[in-house]
Protein backbone atom coordinates (compact mmCIF):
# COMPACT_ATOMS: atom_id res chain seq x y z
CA UNK A 1 0.00 0.00 0.00
CA UNK A 2 1.27 3.41 -1.30
CA UNK A 3 1.28 5.45 2.14
CA UNK A 4 4.09 8.34 0.80
CA UNK A 5 2.46 11.18 -0.30
CA UNK A 6 3.60 10.79 -4.08
CA UNK A 7 0.75 12.09 -6.52
CA UNK A 8 -1.01 8.74 -7.94
CA UNK A 9 -1.09 9.12 -12.06
CA UNK A 10 -3.93 6.80 -13.15
CA UNK A 11 -4.00 5.56 -16.72
CA UNK A 12 -6.69 6.98 -18.99
CA UNK A 13 -8.53 3.59 -18.94
CA UNK A 14 -8.80 3.94 -15.21
CA UNK A 15 -10.37 7.50 -15.35
CA UNK A 16 -12.98 5.73 -17.73
CA UNK A 17 -14.23 3.55 -15.41
CA UNK A 18 -14.12 6.05 -12.41
CA UNK A 19 -15.86 8.08 -14.73
CA UNK A 20 -18.82 5.47 -15.54
CA UNK A 21 -18.87 3.70 -12.24
CA UNK A 22 -19.90 7.42 -10.80
CA UNK A 23 -22.19 8.35 -13.57
CA UNK A 24 -24.38 5.08 -13.52
CA UNK A 25 -24.67 5.05 -10.29
CA UNK A 26 -25.58 8.62 -9.22
CA UNK A 27 -27.39 8.61 -12.35
CA UNK A 28 -29.53 5.55 -11.05
CA UNK A 29 -29.93 6.88 -7.19
CA UNK A 30 -30.73 10.33 -9.28
CA UNK A 31 -33.72 8.81 -10.28
CA UNK A 32 -34.87 7.62 -7.27
CA UNK A 33 -34.30 10.91 -5.51
CA UNK A 34 -36.49 12.78 -8.42
CA UNK A 35 -39.41 10.12 -7.82
CA UNK A 36 -39.40 10.37 -4.21
CA UNK A 37 -42.46 12.45 -3.25
CA UNK A 38 -41.43 15.33 -0.87
CA UNK A 39 -43.13 15.68 2.79
CA UNK A 40 -44.25 19.16 3.65
CA UNK A 41 -45.71 20.85 6.65
CA UNK A 42 -46.02 24.32 5.50
CA UNK A 43 -43.00 25.86 4.10
CA UNK A 44 -40.95 23.39 5.77
CA UNK A 45 -40.14 20.35 3.31
CA UNK A 46 -38.37 17.06 3.94
CA UNK A 47 -37.40 15.88 0.50
CA UNK A 48 -34.30 13.80 -0.09
CA UNK A 49 -32.28 16.23 -2.41
CA UNK A 50 -29.65 13.88 -3.66
CA UNK A 51 -28.15 10.87 -2.34
CA UNK A 52 -24.75 12.83 -2.15
CA UNK A 53 -23.05 10.73 -0.21
CA UNK A 54 -22.11 8.08 -3.69
CA UNK A 55 -20.43 11.05 -5.35
CA UNK A 56 -19.01 11.75 -2.38
CA UNK A 57 -17.73 7.78 -1.53
CA UNK A 58 -16.17 7.93 -5.11
CA UNK A 59 -14.74 11.26 -4.59
CA UNK A 60 -12.80 10.34 -1.96
CA UNK A 61 -11.92 6.72 -2.74
CA UNK A 62 -10.80 7.47 -6.15
CA UNK A 63 -9.61 10.49 -8.24
CA UNK A 64 -12.04 13.21 -7.39
CA UNK A 65 -11.60 15.18 -10.70
CA UNK A 66 -13.46 12.47 -12.62
CA UNK A 67 -15.64 11.11 -9.73
CA UNK A 68 -16.96 14.68 -9.82
CA UNK A 69 -17.69 15.20 -13.41
CA UNK A 70 -19.25 11.61 -13.91
CA UNK A 71 -22.11 11.87 -11.05
CA UNK A 72 -22.70 15.93 -12.36
CA UNK A 73 -23.12 14.08 -16.54
CA UNK A 74 -24.70 11.06 -14.49
CA UNK A 75 -27.61 13.42 -12.84
CA UNK A 76 -28.27 15.35 -16.50
CA UNK A 77 -28.38 11.85 -18.52
CA UNK A 78 -30.78 10.01 -15.79
CA UNK A 79 -32.22 12.80 -13.81
CA UNK A 80 -32.96 14.92 -16.24
CA UNK A 81 -32.81 13.51 -20.02
CA UNK A 82 -34.78 10.53 -19.62
CA UNK A 83 -37.53 12.23 -17.14
CA UNK A 84 -37.87 14.83 -19.46
CA UNK A 85 -37.06 17.11 -17.34
CA UNK A 86 -33.53 19.09 -19.02
CA UNK A 87 -34.22 22.61 -18.56
CA UNK A 88 -31.71 23.40 -20.96
CA UNK A 89 -28.85 26.61 -20.55
CA UNK A 90 -29.86 26.43 -16.79
CA UNK A 91 -28.55 23.21 -16.18
CA UNK A 92 -25.12 24.30 -17.23
CA UNK A 93 -24.30 25.74 -13.34
CA UNK A 94 -26.15 23.10 -11.67
CA UNK A 95 -23.78 21.20 -13.18
CA UNK A 96 -20.58 23.37 -12.31
CA UNK A 97 -21.68 23.67 -8.85
CA UNK A 98 -22.14 20.21 -8.08
CA UNK A 99 -18.78 18.63 -9.52
CA UNK A 100 -17.21 21.51 -7.77
CA UNK A 101 -18.12 20.62 -4.56
CA UNK A 102 -17.62 17.18 -4.87
CA UNK A 103 -14.47 17.95 -5.67
CA UNK A 104 -13.61 20.03 -2.93
CA UNK A 105 -15.02 17.58 -0.51
CA UNK A 106 -13.07 14.80 -2.19
CA UNK A 107 -9.78 16.89 -2.21
CA UNK A 108 -10.60 17.60 1.36
CA UNK A 109 -10.10 13.96 2.67
CA UNK A 110 -6.29 13.30 3.31
CA UNK A 111 -6.72 10.00 5.13
CA UNK A 112 -9.85 7.57 3.70
CA UNK A 113 -9.52 5.78 6.96
CA UNK A 114 -10.45 8.76 9.38
CA UNK A 115 -13.93 8.82 10.15
CA UNK A 116 -13.92 12.46 11.26
CA UNK A 117 -12.22 13.77 8.40
CA UNK A 118 -14.21 11.81 6.13
CA UNK A 119 -17.56 13.39 8.04
CA UNK A 120 -16.16 16.58 8.00
CA UNK A 121 -15.21 16.51 4.26
CA UNK A 122 -18.94 15.28 3.44
CA UNK A 123 -20.92 18.04 4.83
CA UNK A 124 -18.64 20.58 3.72
CA UNK A 125 -19.17 19.23 0.04
CA UNK A 126 -23.48 19.28 1.11
CA UNK A 127 -22.22 22.88 2.42
CA UNK A 128 -20.47 24.25 -0.42
CA UNK A 129 -22.89 22.84 -3.12
CA UNK A 130 -25.90 24.48 -1.61
CA UNK A 131 -24.73 27.18 -0.86
CA UNK A 132 -23.23 27.84 -4.21
CA UNK A 133 -27.00 26.84 -5.80
CA UNK A 134 -29.03 29.08 -2.86
CA UNK A 135 -26.97 32.37 -3.48
CA UNK A 136 -27.43 32.13 -7.21
CA UNK A 137 -31.03 31.18 -7.32
CA UNK A 138 -31.20 34.27 -4.77
CA UNK A 139 -29.28 36.06 -7.04
CA UNK A 140 -30.96 35.26 -10.70
CA UNK A 141 -34.28 36.69 -9.29
CA UNK A 142 -32.71 39.99 -7.91
CA UNK A 143 -30.83 40.39 -11.35
CA UNK A 144 -33.82 39.59 -13.46
CA UNK A 145 -36.25 41.83 -11.81
CA UNK A 146 -35.83 45.54 -12.34
CA UNK A 147 -38.72 46.59 -9.87
CA UNK A 148 -38.23 44.26 -7.13
CA UNK A 149 -40.28 46.04 -4.69
CA UNK A 150 -43.82 46.53 -6.73
CA UNK A 151 -44.11 42.52 -6.70
CA UNK A 152 -45.48 42.21 -2.95
CA UNK A 153 -44.29 38.71 -1.72
CA UNK A 154 -41.89 38.24 -4.00
CA UNK A 155 -38.50 39.06 -2.69
CA UNK A 156 -39.74 37.71 0.65
CA UNK A 157 -41.30 34.41 -1.05
CA UNK A 158 -37.48 33.91 -2.89
CA UNK A 159 -35.52 34.15 0.11
CA UNK A 160 -37.95 31.75 2.09
CA UNK A 161 -37.95 29.70 -0.05
CA UNK A 162 -34.47 29.45 -0.77
CA UNK A 163 -33.04 29.63 3.19
CA UNK A 164 -35.62 26.74 3.63
CA UNK A 165 -34.63 24.70 0.94
CA UNK A 166 -31.04 25.60 2.00
CA UNK A 167 -31.74 24.45 5.77
CA UNK A 168 -33.58 21.08 4.65
CA UNK A 169 -30.64 20.29 2.53
CA UNK A 170 -28.09 20.44 4.62
CA UNK A 171 -29.63 19.25 7.95
CA UNK A 172 -32.37 16.57 6.56
CA UNK A 173 -30.19 15.28 3.11
CA UNK A 174 -26.72 16.34 4.18
CA UNK A 175 -26.61 14.57 7.64
CA UNK A 176 -28.84 11.78 6.44
CA UNK A 177 -27.87 10.84 3.01
CA UNK A 178 -24.47 12.43 3.00
CA UNK A 179 -22.50 12.53 6.56
CA UNK A 180 -23.80 9.08 7.97
CA UNK A 181 -23.39 7.04 4.77
CA UNK A 182 -20.40 8.48 3.49
CA UNK A 183 -18.40 8.34 6.83
CA UNK A 184 -19.74 4.62 7.28
CA UNK A 185 -19.11 3.76 3.63
CA UNK A 186 -15.58 4.93 3.10
CA UNK A 187 -13.37 3.20 5.15
CA UNK A 188 -15.38 -0.06 4.46
CA UNK A 189 -14.75 0.40 1.02
CA UNK A 190 -11.18 1.56 1.08
CA UNK A 191 -8.83 -1.32 -0.17
CA UNK A 192 -11.85 -3.61 -1.19
CA UNK A 193 -13.29 -1.36 -4.29
CA UNK A 194 -9.93 -0.14 -5.60
CA UNK A 195 -8.78 -3.23 -6.61
CA UNK A 196 -12.21 -4.08 -8.49
CA UNK A 197 -10.85 -1.33 -10.81
CA UNK A 198 -7.16 -2.27 -10.84
CA UNK A 199 -6.17 0.81 -9.17
CA UNK A 200 -3.73 0.86 -6.13
CA UNK A 201 -5.50 2.01 -3.29
CA UNK A 202 -4.85 5.53 -2.71
CA UNK A 203 -3.11 5.45 1.19
CA UNK A 204 -2.67 8.74 2.54
CA UNK A 205 -1.19 9.92 -1.44
CA UNK A 206 -3.23 12.31 -2.92
CA UNK A 207 -4.71 11.84 -6.79
CA UNK A 208 -3.10 14.37 -9.04
CA UNK A 209 -4.80 17.41 -9.79
CA UNK A 210 -6.46 15.69 -12.46
CA UNK A 211 -4.95 18.22 -14.97
CA UNK A 212 -6.68 21.00 -13.04
CA UNK A 213 -4.41 24.14 -14.22
CA UNK A 214 -4.80 27.45 -14.13
CA UNK A 215 -6.21 27.68 -17.52
CA UNK A 216 -8.65 25.48 -16.48
CA UNK A 217 -10.17 27.04 -13.22
CA UNK A 218 -10.34 30.32 -15.20
CA UNK A 219 -12.20 28.86 -18.27
CA UNK A 220 -14.74 27.69 -15.05
CA UNK A 221 -15.23 30.54 -13.40
CA UNK A 222 -15.98 32.48 -17.10
CA UNK A 223 -18.32 29.14 -17.65
CA UNK A 224 -19.78 29.70 -14.26
CA UNK A 225 -20.16 33.24 -14.97
CA UNK A 226 -21.43 32.36 -18.14
CA UNK A 227 -23.90 30.13 -17.00
CA UNK A 228 -25.25 32.63 -14.38
CA UNK A 229 -26.11 35.07 -17.08
CA UNK A 230 -27.86 32.31 -19.22
CA UNK A 231 -29.53 31.45 -15.92
CA UNK A 232 -30.43 34.60 -14.92
CA UNK A 233 -31.44 35.58 -18.56
CA UNK A 234 -34.14 32.23 -18.88
CA UNK A 235 -35.31 33.48 -15.32
CA UNK A 236 -36.27 36.88 -15.82
CA UNK A 237 -40.41 36.03 -16.09
CA UNK A 238 -40.01 35.60 -12.62
CA UNK A 239 -40.82 39.00 -12.86
CA UNK A 240 -44.60 38.41 -12.07
CA UNK A 241 -44.49 41.94 -13.93
CA UNK A 242 -43.31 42.02 -17.39
CA UNK A 243 -39.81 42.99 -17.98
CA UNK A 244 -39.92 42.79 -21.60
CA UNK A 245 -43.03 44.63 -21.75
CA UNK A 246 -41.22 48.27 -22.20
CA UNK A 247 -38.95 46.34 -24.96
CA UNK A 248 -42.02 45.80 -26.69
CA UNK A 249 -43.64 49.34 -26.38
CA UNK A 250 -40.78 50.65 -28.30
CA UNK A 251 -39.98 48.25 -30.79
CA UNK A 252 -43.79 47.13 -31.83
CA UNK A 253 -43.40 42.85 -33.12
CA UNK A 254 -39.80 43.15 -33.78
CA UNK A 255 -38.85 43.01 -29.69
CA UNK A 256 -40.11 39.14 -31.07
CA UNK A 257 -37.82 39.22 -33.70
CA UNK A 258 -34.97 40.68 -32.18
CA UNK A 259 -35.02 38.05 -29.36
CA UNK A 260 -35.45 35.24 -31.94
CA UNK A 261 -32.52 36.62 -33.76
CA UNK A 262 -30.63 36.66 -30.24
CA UNK A 263 -31.29 32.83 -29.83
CA UNK A 264 -29.94 32.12 -33.46
CA UNK A 265 -27.09 33.69 -32.35
CA UNK A 266 -26.33 32.00 -29.39
CA UNK A 267 -27.17 28.60 -31.02
CA UNK A 268 -24.78 28.87 -34.02
CA UNK A 269 -21.99 30.45 -31.53
CA UNK A 270 -22.80 27.30 -29.96
CA UNK A 271 -22.40 24.99 -32.74
CA UNK A 272 -19.37 27.49 -34.06
CA UNK A 273 -17.55 26.60 -30.75
CA UNK A 274 -17.77 23.01 -31.20
CA UNK A 275 -17.23 22.56 -34.29
CA UNK A 276 -13.97 25.00 -34.28
CA UNK A 277 -12.36 22.35 -31.29
CA UNK A 278 -13.44 19.34 -33.39
CA UNK A 279 -11.86 20.30 -36.36
CA UNK A 280 -8.81 21.65 -33.90
CA UNK A 281 -8.97 19.29 -31.90
CA UNK A 282 -6.43 16.15 -32.60
CA UNK A 283 -3.61 18.67 -33.31
CA UNK A 284 -4.08 20.37 -30.53
CA UNK A 285 -3.92 17.90 -27.71
CA UNK A 286 -0.73 16.19 -27.13
CA UNK A 287 0.40 12.72 -28.25
CA UNK A 288 0.14 11.20 -24.55
CA UNK A 289 -2.87 12.96 -23.41
CA UNK A 290 -6.06 11.20 -22.06
CA UNK A 291 -8.96 11.63 -24.62
CA UNK A 292 -11.54 11.89 -21.67
CA UNK A 293 -13.04 14.71 -20.01
CA UNK B 1 -54.29 6.30 2.54
CA UNK B 2 -56.37 4.17 0.85
CA UNK B 3 -55.85 6.70 -2.15
CA UNK B 4 -52.20 6.25 -1.44
CA UNK B 5 -52.04 2.42 -1.52
CA UNK B 6 -53.81 2.52 -4.72
CA UNK B 7 -51.74 5.13 -6.67
CA UNK B 8 -48.53 2.91 -4.29
CA UNK B 9 -50.09 -0.63 -6.28
CA UNK B 10 -49.97 1.02 -9.29
CA UNK B 11 -46.38 2.14 -9.73
CA UNK B 12 -44.74 -0.93 -8.48
CA UNK B 13 -41.08 -1.21 -9.48
CA UNK B 14 -41.76 -3.42 -11.73
CA UNK B 15 -43.76 -1.38 -13.60
CA UNK B 16 -41.24 1.40 -13.57
CA UNK B 17 -38.50 -1.22 -14.97
CA UNK B 18 -40.80 -2.47 -17.56
CA UNK B 19 -41.41 1.89 -18.94
CA UNK B 20 -37.92 2.26 -18.94
CA UNK B 21 -37.19 -0.50 -21.17
CA UNK B 22 -39.39 0.36 -22.99
CA UNK B 23 -37.76 3.66 -23.30
CA UNK B 24 -34.25 2.36 -24.11
CA UNK B 25 -35.14 0.06 -26.32
CA UNK B 26 -38.92 0.64 -27.93
CA UNK B 27 -38.03 3.71 -29.54
CA UNK B 28 -37.42 2.70 -32.85
CA UNK B 29 -40.70 2.58 -34.02
CA UNK B 30 -41.74 6.25 -33.56
CA UNK B 31 -42.10 7.69 -36.55
CA UNK B 32 -39.71 10.85 -35.71
CA UNK B 33 -37.15 8.28 -35.10
CA UNK B 34 -36.07 8.28 -38.38
CA UNK B 35 -35.63 11.67 -38.60
CA UNK B 36 -31.65 12.76 -38.74
CA UNK B 37 -30.51 13.02 -35.24
CA UNK B 38 -28.30 16.55 -36.13
CA UNK B 39 -32.06 18.12 -37.34
CA UNK B 40 -33.64 16.84 -34.45
CA UNK B 41 -30.91 18.28 -31.82
CA UNK B 42 -31.24 21.31 -33.61
CA UNK B 43 -34.78 21.80 -33.56
CA UNK B 44 -34.37 21.02 -29.70
CA UNK B 45 -31.87 24.05 -29.41
CA UNK B 46 -34.48 26.17 -30.59
CA UNK B 47 -36.75 25.03 -28.34
CA UNK B 48 -35.19 24.90 -25.25
CA UNK B 49 -33.77 28.57 -25.98
CA UNK B 50 -36.43 30.44 -27.96
CA UNK B 51 -39.61 29.93 -25.30
CA UNK B 52 -37.69 31.94 -22.46
CA UNK B 53 -37.87 35.07 -24.81
CA UNK B 54 -41.77 35.28 -25.40
CA UNK B 55 -44.21 36.62 -23.23
CA UNK B 56 -47.23 36.11 -25.72
CA UNK B 57 -49.78 33.96 -24.33
CA UNK B 58 -50.11 33.35 -28.12
CA UNK B 59 -46.94 31.96 -29.49
CA UNK B 60 -46.45 29.83 -26.29
CA UNK B 61 -49.82 28.30 -26.74
CA UNK B 62 -48.86 27.43 -30.35
CA UNK B 63 -45.29 25.86 -29.21
CA UNK B 64 -47.11 23.98 -26.44
CA UNK B 65 -49.61 22.55 -29.00
CA UNK B 66 -46.14 21.77 -31.57
CA UNK B 67 -44.45 19.87 -28.70
CA UNK B 68 -47.04 18.03 -27.25
CA UNK B 69 -47.86 16.90 -31.08
CA UNK B 70 -44.40 15.89 -31.62
CA UNK B 71 -44.21 14.40 -27.85
CA UNK B 72 -47.32 12.26 -28.94
CA UNK B 73 -46.12 11.10 -32.39
CA UNK B 74 -42.33 10.16 -30.40
CA UNK B 75 -44.69 7.17 -28.21
CA UNK B 76 -43.14 8.49 -25.04
CA UNK B 77 -44.40 6.14 -22.21
CA UNK B 78 -46.70 7.18 -20.11
CA UNK B 79 -44.16 7.08 -16.95
CA UNK B 80 -41.78 9.96 -18.16
CA UNK B 81 -45.84 12.25 -18.64
CA UNK B 82 -46.67 11.45 -14.97
CA UNK B 83 -43.23 12.54 -13.68
CA UNK B 84 -43.27 15.73 -16.06
CA UNK B 85 -46.35 16.68 -14.75
CA UNK B 86 -45.25 16.43 -11.25
CA UNK B 87 -42.36 18.25 -11.52
CA UNK B 88 -44.32 21.04 -13.08
CA UNK B 89 -47.04 20.88 -10.37
CA UNK B 90 -44.11 20.86 -7.72
CA UNK B 91 -42.13 23.96 -9.17
CA UNK B 92 -44.90 26.36 -10.06
CA UNK B 93 -47.82 25.60 -7.59
CA UNK B 94 -45.62 26.23 -4.76
CA UNK B 95 -43.95 29.79 -5.36
CA UNK B 96 -47.77 30.76 -6.22
CA UNK B 97 -48.90 29.48 -2.78
CA UNK B 98 -46.15 31.64 -1.37
CA UNK B 99 -46.87 34.47 -3.10
CA UNK B 100 -50.37 34.41 -1.84
CA UNK B 101 -49.10 34.13 1.82
CA UNK B 102 -46.92 37.10 1.06
CA UNK B 103 -49.83 39.72 0.00
CA UNK B 104 -49.73 38.79 -3.93
CA UNK B 105 -53.36 37.66 -5.15
CA UNK B 106 -54.97 35.56 -7.66
CA UNK B 107 -53.24 38.00 -10.35
CA UNK B 108 -50.05 36.37 -9.95
CA UNK B 109 -51.06 33.45 -11.03
CA UNK B 110 -51.11 33.94 -14.85
CA UNK B 111 -47.52 35.22 -15.00
CA UNK B 112 -47.15 31.73 -13.39
CA UNK B 113 -49.34 30.02 -15.86
CA UNK B 114 -47.09 31.75 -18.52
CA UNK B 115 -43.97 30.20 -16.68
CA UNK B 116 -45.64 26.85 -16.83
CA UNK B 117 -45.90 27.39 -20.60
CA UNK B 118 -42.79 27.76 -20.53
CA UNK B 119 -41.30 25.27 -18.86
CA UNK B 120 -43.46 22.56 -20.30
CA UNK B 121 -42.57 23.57 -24.07
CA UNK B 122 -38.83 22.83 -22.98
CA UNK B 123 -39.78 19.86 -20.99
CA UNK B 124 -41.78 18.40 -24.06
CA UNK B 125 -39.39 19.23 -26.58
CA UNK B 126 -36.63 17.40 -24.56
CA UNK B 127 -38.83 14.52 -23.94
CA UNK B 128 -39.59 14.51 -27.70
CA UNK B 129 -35.72 14.52 -28.59
CA UNK B 130 -34.47 11.97 -26.07
CA UNK B 131 -36.71 9.71 -25.07
CA UNK B 132 -38.38 9.59 -28.66
CA UNK B 133 -35.11 8.68 -30.13
CA UNK B 134 -32.97 5.86 -30.26
CA UNK B 135 -30.15 5.82 -27.54
CA UNK B 136 -27.26 5.46 -30.52
CA UNK B 137 -28.72 7.89 -32.88
CA UNK B 138 -28.91 10.69 -30.00
CA UNK B 139 -25.42 9.78 -29.47
CA UNK B 140 -24.24 9.50 -32.97
CA UNK B 141 -26.10 13.17 -33.48
CA UNK B 142 -23.65 14.69 -30.29
CA UNK B 143 -20.53 12.85 -31.53
CA UNK B 144 -21.19 14.67 -34.74
CA UNK B 145 -22.28 18.02 -33.63
CA UNK B 146 -18.76 17.74 -31.66
CA UNK B 147 -19.27 17.32 -28.25
CA UNK B 148 -16.68 14.77 -26.34
CA UNK B 149 -16.86 11.16 -26.99
CA UNK B 150 -17.15 10.25 -23.65
CA UNK B 151 -20.05 12.28 -23.32
CA UNK B 152 -22.26 11.02 -26.12
CA UNK B 153 -20.70 7.18 -25.40
CA UNK B 154 -21.75 8.03 -21.30
CA UNK B 155 -25.51 8.89 -22.84
CA UNK B 156 -26.05 5.83 -24.50
CA UNK B 157 -24.63 3.63 -22.33
CA UNK B 158 -26.49 5.20 -20.14
CA UNK B 159 -29.64 4.29 -21.42
CA UNK B 160 -28.36 0.66 -21.97
CA UNK B 161 -27.72 -0.01 -18.94
CA UNK B 162 -30.45 1.15 -17.07
CA UNK B 163 -32.54 -1.57 -16.96
CA UNK B 164 -29.73 -4.15 -16.17
CA UNK B 165 -28.84 -1.68 -13.35
CA UNK B 166 -32.70 -1.39 -12.03
CA UNK B 167 -33.24 -5.34 -12.35
CA UNK B 168 -29.55 -5.09 -10.02
CA UNK B 169 -31.08 -2.89 -7.78
CA UNK B 170 -34.25 -4.37 -7.00
CA UNK B 171 -32.96 -7.85 -6.32
CA UNK B 172 -30.42 -5.85 -3.89
CA UNK B 173 -33.29 -4.22 -2.25
CA UNK B 174 -35.94 -7.38 -2.05
CA UNK B 175 -33.21 -9.62 -0.68
CA UNK B 176 -32.85 -6.84 2.22
CA UNK B 177 -36.56 -6.88 2.39
CA UNK B 178 -36.54 -10.58 2.99
CA UNK B 179 -33.90 -10.71 5.35
CA UNK B 180 -34.88 -7.26 7.23
CA UNK B 181 -38.31 -6.78 9.37
CA UNK B 182 -40.87 -4.00 8.02
CA UNK B 183 -41.90 -1.84 10.90
CA UNK B 184 -45.36 -3.58 12.75
CA UNK B 185 -47.02 -0.26 12.59
CA UNK B 186 -46.82 1.89 9.52
CA UNK B 187 -46.60 5.02 12.52
CA UNK B 188 -48.33 8.53 12.15
CA UNK B 189 -49.19 9.43 8.35
CA UNK B 190 -46.82 6.32 7.80
CA UNK B 191 -42.98 8.11 9.20
CA UNK B 192 -42.49 4.61 10.12
CA UNK B 193 -42.80 2.77 6.68
CA UNK B 194 -41.25 6.03 4.98
CA UNK B 195 -37.97 5.95 7.40
CA UNK B 196 -37.55 2.13 6.86
CA UNK B 197 -38.05 2.32 2.96
CA UNK B 198 -35.51 5.41 2.77
CA UNK B 199 -33.40 3.35 4.66
CA UNK B 200 -33.47 0.36 2.59
CA UNK B 201 -33.19 2.38 -0.65
CA UNK B 202 -29.61 3.93 1.05
CA UNK B 203 -28.44 0.50 1.74
CA UNK B 204 -28.83 -0.88 -1.45
CA UNK B 205 -26.55 1.28 -2.87
CA UNK B 206 -23.67 -0.30 -0.69
CA UNK B 207 -23.10 -3.77 -2.67
CA UNK B 208 -24.24 -1.94 -5.20
CA UNK B 209 -21.30 0.10 -5.53
CA UNK B 210 -19.07 -3.18 -5.37
CA UNK B 211 -20.93 -4.62 -8.51
CA UNK B 212 -20.90 -1.33 -10.57
CA UNK B 213 -17.46 -0.69 -10.14
CA UNK B 214 -16.76 -4.40 -11.80
CA UNK B 215 -19.14 -4.02 -14.06
CA UNK B 216 -17.60 -0.45 -15.13
CA UNK B 217 -14.25 -2.13 -15.88
CA UNK B 218 -15.84 -4.67 -18.07
CA UNK B 219 -17.71 -1.93 -19.86
CA UNK B 220 -13.73 -0.02 -20.14
CA UNK B 221 -12.39 -3.37 -21.02
CA UNK B 222 -14.72 -3.71 -24.00
CA UNK B 223 -14.39 -0.30 -25.25
CA UNK B 224 -10.61 -0.32 -25.28
CA UNK B 225 -10.53 -3.58 -26.77
CA UNK B 226 -12.38 -1.73 -29.27
CA UNK B 227 -10.20 0.97 -29.76
CA UNK B 228 -12.66 3.32 -28.27
CA UNK B 229 -10.05 6.11 -26.89
CA UNK B 230 -7.97 5.96 -29.61
CA UNK B 231 -10.07 5.62 -32.42
CA UNK B 232 -12.38 8.44 -30.98
CA UNK B 233 -9.71 10.69 -31.54
CA UNK B 234 -8.88 9.84 -35.20
CA UNK B 235 -10.80 12.12 -37.57
CA UNK B 236 -10.80 9.73 -40.01
CA UNK B 237 -12.66 6.41 -37.54
CA UNK B 238 -14.91 9.47 -36.27
CA UNK B 239 -15.95 10.20 -40.00
CA UNK B 240 -16.60 6.27 -40.53
CA UNK B 241 -18.99 5.89 -37.67
CA UNK B 242 -21.10 9.28 -38.66
CA UNK B 243 -21.27 8.14 -41.98
CA UNK B 244 -24.40 6.64 -41.94
CA UNK B 245 -26.05 10.23 -41.08
CA UNK B 246 -27.69 11.94 -43.90
CA UNK B 247 -30.11 14.84 -44.07
CA UNK B 248 -32.88 13.39 -46.02
CA UNK B 249 -35.76 15.55 -47.60
CA UNK B 250 -38.20 14.11 -45.07
CA UNK B 251 -35.46 16.41 -42.51
CA UNK B 252 -35.76 19.21 -44.45
CA UNK B 253 -39.75 19.12 -44.46
CA UNK B 254 -39.77 18.23 -40.61
CA UNK B 255 -37.32 21.49 -40.21
CA UNK B 256 -39.50 23.77 -42.58
CA UNK B 257 -42.51 22.71 -41.81
CA UNK B 258 -41.76 23.86 -37.84
CA UNK B 259 -40.05 27.17 -38.99
CA UNK B 260 -43.24 27.89 -41.36
CA UNK B 261 -45.64 27.42 -38.38
CA UNK B 262 -43.45 29.19 -35.54
CA UNK B 263 -43.38 32.29 -38.05
CA UNK B 264 -46.86 31.69 -38.95
CA UNK B 265 -47.44 31.81 -34.49
CA UNK B 266 -45.19 35.05 -34.35
CA UNK B 267 -47.04 36.96 -37.29
CA UNK B 268 -50.27 36.24 -35.45
CA UNK B 269 -49.34 36.73 -32.08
Amino acid sequence: MASHSRAITLTSSQKMMIFVLSMSLYGLSNMFTELIPEFRIGPVELSVEYFAFIPLTLCMLFSPLHAAVGAALGEVIFGELMLGQFGGLGELEKFLTFSFAMYVAGRMVRDPLNRVQVGVAAIAGVIIHQACSSLIDIGKVWVGVDDFDTIPGLAESVVVVEGFSFLNDVLFSGILFALLPTAYLVPRLYGKIEPLLGIRPRGKAAYEAGGVSAKIVATGILLAVVSFGAAALSKTDWNFAEWDSGFEDRFGTGAIWISIAAAALVALVVLAFFRMRKNRGPQAEAPGESPYV
Amino acid sequence: MQLVRNWFSRISLERIQLELMNTAYGSGHASLSRLDPRCLLLWYLFFAIVPWFLSSFVVLAGLFLLTAATTVLSRVTPFVIVVLCLGLIGQVGWLFVLSLFFGGDVGSALPLLKLTLKLSVVSLASITVFSGMDPEKISDGLLALGLPASISFSLSYGYRILPVLFEEFRNVLLSYRLRGQSPERPGFLYWRMAAYYLKLLTMAFFPLMLATAKRSRTTVEALETRGFSYGMRNPASKKLKLSHLRVAARDIAFLSGTAAYVALLFWIG
